[in-house]
């Protein structure tokens, strides 16, 4: 049976009879809803002009995410709180951040503008004080090309000066209680519109049920890639899983040796976990997408994609991550490094899914990880590289390189870990083992960079964790 | 003379400021959509030059939604939206000459329908050879017009008797606009053959024009409506032509309005874009680096076709020579005809490569005799009472950057921090940091003399509202808040009781495009003219009616003041309305003094000069040629400004916008003539954190516009874009730290990190080739 689509917004839940699983947010917003304050400026998640706040409902409190509406399908609206640029005014009166941003002059030829406000608001909701680097991370997916962004600082750093209560908590209460309404309905979501079907199963029995019944489908996690199908390639989706109400896909387990993290987590939520653990993996998530991308997209769909620039793969490669893979009859583990088969092909069967990535836990070693792309905030790598080293008194006991952007899929290098084994860290060491390299990567030339520059990259990304290492310092110029 | 210094000199909110944080301001794609509109998409060429044998739509006709195709065989009149001169075609006849030039179009009843069609389209090509690189049309003479030469003083047998003589080359980097708001048109049949057109276009009139003489029909048949625009950067001066041409075929041809809203990938791609450029030198100078001679060959990749490219390279000619006088010159300009979207205006237009053209020669200089750059840019800079006279023949009367130079030297801490910069990089070996001081003069006017006019129309309600009109675009530059600002000081009248609505080809005729930085300068003075006629109405209404003397009235905070005798203005009007008064105005402005003569390139093109000068200090990452802004300090000359908020952020964004042409911005074609950096995931504007660590942005005090321009101020349009080369010479002052052999630098725009790692690869390697 067909089911509806509920949300809320402005207090109210909004039911919608027929969902075209293929259709974006922004779309809807746009031509169904019409509201045009929400903007189109790429319809790939790239500048944040569509970016709108969705509120979720998480152990009784209200949980504000800015998404881009553009790669969002509407279907995941369902049991959300939708909130427009054209919401936060209340009472014909200006929301503080949208009064802010006039005062400080944030706004030129104003396209930007809503977007910019959104993912201010959320930033206004989800914490209390906002320092640069809250503002930076909360406005790094989101492109103005007039202003240069400083006004569009000052006015973020002005609502330090702003009690953060508004008309959202004031009606706090009552939002949660329509989400408790909505939530009801327990049963998963199956729609089915203009011969397109969309299941979003709650639980993973239902899942493998699914996927075993209706094997051409396209699994869906945060869609950040998916989606780029429907609005780039113009393809039409015929059969969608989404996993992302999958409660036991989206968890974390720590124990002494190992993490274990659910394939559905939002990268967002993966980034605090693993900044307790390996720093340098955290710091690349912070340039991962934006918080946008982050607060949809996941560790499953990022491994799924088995891109050769997904940047958390050669990290998890380097650290000898593994994954459990699931389908209907079968569970099975599996090392990362024996996942990729070649560009974008993975060993996942069409019944199968990842359930979740354990990632070791090797307090004693060292791990460093780069990433070097044209800009820092929400690129694609040029080539990222990752190195987790175990010392045993000066000599390399265990090494474990790998990179990302040096080949059709992310790989480990394994000819240079060989000449660095069991040797000291020394430079005349490690310029042979640069020299392997060679042996190991034959990297592709394209808009983003050249074949030699990757080369010269990968070699020098490997040079500069050994000065790090030697120096105890670490060079990087975002500390300046 | 009155003025309420107030309001004009009050940072006032963007007028729409309120409306853009609400979402309530609308852009052409928000508009109420009319009954029974249509959605059009096009379709391109997918080579870069190829005979066009065929093109089969049947299954295109066929496809879900499809009301209608058109081709070039729909077109009543002429084919061309060519701005200048022609050769723009909406659809080419035969020859194909750019991946990406439209083919046919279609109308649906969805946007994504129509797109899924396009696909559908079977075309057959014969593929020629394309021409893609400035370096292969070079090769092949392939030119959109005869290469120019202009010569000044004896450049040869100076540069013979210079005691030092450097030659190289340098090229700086295409641009794309990357405005938010793509390209988008809606037109919308009215009667007969009558239609209005909704464009994100900088150039309504021009439009208009176009889509006339496409139809076969006159101008007054078409009008073109614009509220704003969100961004244009040049690229809607004549790039928007083409996608209100195509809607508004679809339109005559379906009798149903039609709307194109570009994909921003095919935006990309069917648009033109910033010119690159190449240039080669010779130079003779003396030991304190003063330019005595200079050859200099410069050529750009224009494109397929011709669009703006003339007056973009006489641009880049006359600002060659930036701010130094250089007496004994040569130029060989080439306008190179490539197989791409034809290049176009982008902010600066053309300037910002001619001056980086010098300021690299300026840097080479410094680098070859060991002397600091900023003594050898000082010790060439153009005087206030010699050395004054341009290699086009202006004498300079308005030179402020001596002085203007040394107070940022002082005000920025820079022989300071260059010292402070000396001590870091000599106890830290691979990241080094880099400072450098670059100046900016930047002519203002249109160079084509007869654009530079402008009109109004300026209506007083008799409840005493003000409603006006100009020929200018609002996108984002804040015209209409400065023009308002003027027109209220003028009145005597509050900020809220002015209103500018839509730009309109029926409110006010024939505009020039809104751009070459002169929209306030031009559009301002003609609203102003309108304001002082029906002023004129009301003071004679008053002399007549009470007999008072009408010298020195001054309107100001509501009231109208005579010698005896005080109105408020709103009952003022009231009254001169029931006495039957005009009190509706058009308005007009030409800028005197210009002249040129192109043949022989002298004249005064310019009415003025917007100076300034930046400090940029960078951290250098040189394993990996990754690099991060830690200061910016500017001086930006505004004249008296009329709102200074704006002319910050326009000077900030300028700047933000001119670092990332020079950093991170890469156009890139594959060899076949592929646009391959199309999209926001492969091309990077700059974002949030390309920020520098601090911003210092000041305005020059004794900065005031020595000619008759609006309050005397100096536009901020373009001019600070160009302030962003100090960024691009702060990277290569940082790297000149990695070896003592520091002529070797070859460091070509933009500055990507792959460029930086590269230039210091090749400078270790030419330093173990000495040893
Ligand atoms: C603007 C933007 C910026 C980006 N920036 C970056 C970046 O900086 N670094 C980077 O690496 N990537 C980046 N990406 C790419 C994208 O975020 C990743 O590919 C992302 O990880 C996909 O995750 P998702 O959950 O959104 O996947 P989805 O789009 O939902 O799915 C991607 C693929 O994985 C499959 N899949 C998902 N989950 C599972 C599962 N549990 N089991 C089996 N198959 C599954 C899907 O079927 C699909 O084929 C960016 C994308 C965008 C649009
Ligand atoms: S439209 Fe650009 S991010 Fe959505
Ligand atoms: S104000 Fe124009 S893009 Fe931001």
């Amino acid at each position: 049976m067909p089911q509806k689509i509920r949300f809320i917004r402005n207090n109210k839940i909004i039911k919608i009879d027929e969902v075209d699983s293929n259709e974006t947010l922004l779309n809807y917003i746009r031509t169904k809803l019409k509201k045009t304050g929400t903007k189109e400026g790429c319809s790939e998640g790239g500048c944040g002009a569509c970016t709108v706040v969705l509120g979720d409902l998480k152990k009784n409190k209200i949980i504000y995410k800015a998404v881009n509406s553009c790669i969002m399908l509407l279907p995941s609206l369902n049991g959300k709180q939708l909130i427009l640029v054209e919401d936060l005014i209340y009472n014909n009166k200006l929301h503080p951040v949208q009064k802010s941003m006039v005062k400080f002059h944030g706004s030129q030829c104003g396209f930007c503008t809503p977007g910019f406000v959104m993912s201010l608001f959320s930033m206004f909701k989800n914490h209390k004080n906002y320092d640069d680097k809250i503002i930076n991370d909360s406005i790094a997916g989101n492109l103005c090309r007039c202003t240069g962004y400083k006004p569009i600082i000052n006015a973020a750093k002005n609502l330090n000066k702003i009690n953060n209560s508004d008309h959202f908590s004031l009606n706090n209460q009552k939002t949660i209680k329509l989400f408790k309404l909505m939530k009801k309905t327990k049963k998963y979501l199956l729609s089915e519109y203009k011969n397109k079907k969309f299941f979003s199963p709650t639980n993973v029995s239902e899942l493998r049920k699914i996927l075993e019944n209706n094997p051409n489908s396209e699994i869906i996690s945060g869609g950040t890639d998916v989606a780029l199908k429907i609005t780039k390639e113009l393809k039409t989706l015929t059969s969608i899983i989404s996993i992302s109400s999958i409660k036991e896909l989206n968890f974390f387990k720590i124990n002494k040796n190992f993490i274990e993290i659910g394939s559905a987590t939002p990268l967002i939520d993966f980034q605090k976990i693993i900044k307790r653990y390996y720093n340098d993996f955290y710091e690349i998530l912070l340039r991962y997408g934006s918080v946008q991308i982050r607060n949809v997209a996941t560790i499953g769909g990022n491994i799924a994609t088995a891109s050769p620039i997904g940047d958390t793969l050669p990290l998890l490669l380097s650290l000898n991550a593994r994954i459990i893979i699931e389908s209907k009859k079968n569970k099975k583990t599996v090392p990362l490094n024996k996942f990729f088969i070649s560009y974008r092909k993975t060993i996942l069967k069409k019944n199968e899914f990842i359930r979740s990535i354990i990632i070791p836990l090797l307090n004693k070693n060292i791990f460093k990880a780069y990433k070097i792309s044209k800009r820092i905030d929400d690129d694609i790598s040029s080539v990222c590289g990752s190195f987790n080293i175990e010392m045993k008194n000066d000599i390399i006991n265990n090494i474990f390189i790998a990179y990302g952007g040096m080949d059709e899929i992310p790989k480990r290098a394994i000819n240079c870990e060989n000449s660095l084994k069991n040797k000291t860290l020394s430079e005349s060491s490690i310029n042979l083992a640069i020299k392997k390299l060679e042996k190991d990567y034959n990297p592709i030339s394209d808009a983003r960079s050249s074949s030699k520059y990757r080369m010269k990259i990968a070699k020098n990304l490997l040079m500069k964790c050994f000065l790090e290492i030697k120096d105890n310092n670490n060079y990087r110029i975002n500390e300046y | 003379m009155n003025i309420n210094n107030k309001i004009i000199h009050e940072s006032k909110s963007h007028e729409s400021g309120e409306k853009h944080v609400a979402g309530s301001a609308n852009y052409t794609d928000d508009l109420l959509e009319p009954e029974g509109l249509l959605f059009g998409a096009i379709g391109y060429s997918k080579c870069a030059h190829a005979i066009i044998k065929k093109i089969d739509l049947s299954e295109v006709i066929k496809s879900d939604g499809v009301v209608s195709v058109v081709t070039i065989n729909d077109i009543p009149g002429i084919n061309d939206v060519g701005p200048v001169l022609p050769g723009d075609p909406i659809f080419p006849k035969k020859i194909a000459e750019y991946y990406g030039q439209p083919l046919f179009a279609v109308a649906a009843k969805t946007n994504e329908q129509a797109r899924k069609a396009i696909s559908k389209a079977k075309v057959d090509y014969k593929e020629l050879k394309p021409i893609i690189t400035i370096q292969e049309a070079l090769k092949n003479k392939n030119y959109i017009s005869k290469p120019k030469k202009i010569i000044k003083g004896k450049p040869l047998l100076s540069i013979k008797n210079s005691k030092n003589y450097l030659k190289n080359n340098f090229s700086t980097g295409s641009q794309e606009h990357f405005y938010l708001e793509g390209q988008v048109a809606m037109a919308i049949p009215i009667e007969e053959n009558d239609y209005l057109i909704y464009s994100s276009t900088q150039h309504p009139s021009e439009t208009q024009k176009i889509l006339a003489k496409m139809l076969n029909q006159l101008d007054n048949s078409i009008t073109v409506d614009v509220r704003r625009i969100g961004g244009g950067f040049g690229g809607k001066e004549t790039q928007s032509f083409i996608f209100a041409a195509i809607s508004t075929l679809l339109s005559y041809k379906s009798k149903k309005p039609v709307k194109i809203r570009m994909d921003r990938d095919d935006d990309i791609i069917i648009t033109g874009k910033r010119h690159d450029f190449f240039s080669e030198y010779e130079v003779g100078f003396n030991d304190k680096g003063i330019i005595e001679g200079l050859i200099i060959k410069i050529a750009s990749r224009c494109g397929f076709s011709t669009d703006l490219s003339l007056a973009i390279n006489d641009r880049a000619l006359f600002h060659l020579d930036n701010t130094y006088y250089l007496p004994n010159i040569s130029i060989t300009n080439y306008l190179c005809k490539t197989n791409t979207a034809s290049n176009t205006a982008f902010r600066g237009f053309g300037g910002p490569q001619g001056m980086m053209s010098i300021e690299n020669i300026i840097n080479d200089i410094s680098l070859y005799l060991g002397v600091e750059t900023h003594f050898v840019r000082k010790n060439n800079f153009y005087q206030k009472n010699h050395n004054n006279i341009t290699h086009y023949d202006m004498k300079i009367e308005d030179n402020v950057i001596n002085e203007l130079f040394d107070q940022l030297l002082k005000s920025s801490n820079y022989n300071e921090r260059y010292k402070k910069i000396k001590r870091f990089n000599s106890k830290s070996k691979y990241l080094k940091k880099g400072i450098a001081i670059t100046p900016v003069k930047f002519g203002i006017s249109f160079t084509t003399t007869f654009l530079n006019q402008a009109g109004s129309l300026v209506h007083i309600y008799n409840d005493g509202s003000v409603h006006l009109n100009h020929g200018g675009i609002e996108m984002g530059q804040g015209t209409h808040t400065k023009i308002a600002q003027l027109a209220a000081d003028r009145l005597g009248l509050k900020f809220n009781k002015i209103k500018i609505t839509s730009t309109r080809t029926d409110k006010v005729p024939n505009t020039s495009a809104s751009a070459a930085s002169a929209t306030t300068d031009l559009n301002g003075a003609a609203v102003l003219n309108a304001i002082d006629k029906i002023k004129e109405n009301i003071n004679n209404y008053v002399k007549n009616k009470y007999k008072i003397n009408i010298e020195n009235v001054v309107y100001i905070n509501g009231k109208v003041k005579f010698k005896n005798k005080e109105f408020n203005f709103k009952d003022l009007i009231m009254e001169a309305y029931l006495n039957r008064v005009h009190l509706s105005s058009s308005g007009f402005y030409k800028t005197p003094k210009i002249f040129f003569d192109k043949k022989n390139f002298k004249g005064r093109p310019f009415y003025y000069f917007a100076y300034g000068a930046s400090v940029s200090e960078v951290i250098v990452d040189t394993l990996t040629g990754e690099n991060k802004l830690l200061q910016v300090d500017i001086l930006q000359d505004v004249g008296k400004s009329i709102n200074e908020a704006i002319d910050f952020g326009q000077i900030e964004g300028g700047f933000i916008q001119g670092s990332g042409w020079l950093t991170i911005e890469e156009v890139n074609w594959n060899s076949i003539g592929k646009l391959t950096t199309h999209s926001p995931s492969t091309y990077k504007i700059p974002s949030v954190s390309d920020m520098p660590n601090k911003f210092n942005v000041n305005i020059f005090k004794e900065g005031i516009n020595k000619e008759d321009v609006v309050n005397k101020s100096k536009t901020t349009g373009e001019p600070p874009l160009m302030l962003a080369m100090s960024n691009f010479f702060a990277i290569k002052n940082a790297i000149s730290n990695i070896s003592e052999n520091k002529n070797y630098i070859q460091l070509d725009a933009p500055a990507t990190p792959e460029k930086i790692l590269m230039a210091i690869e090749n400078m270790k390697e030419k330093n173990n080739e000495i040893k």
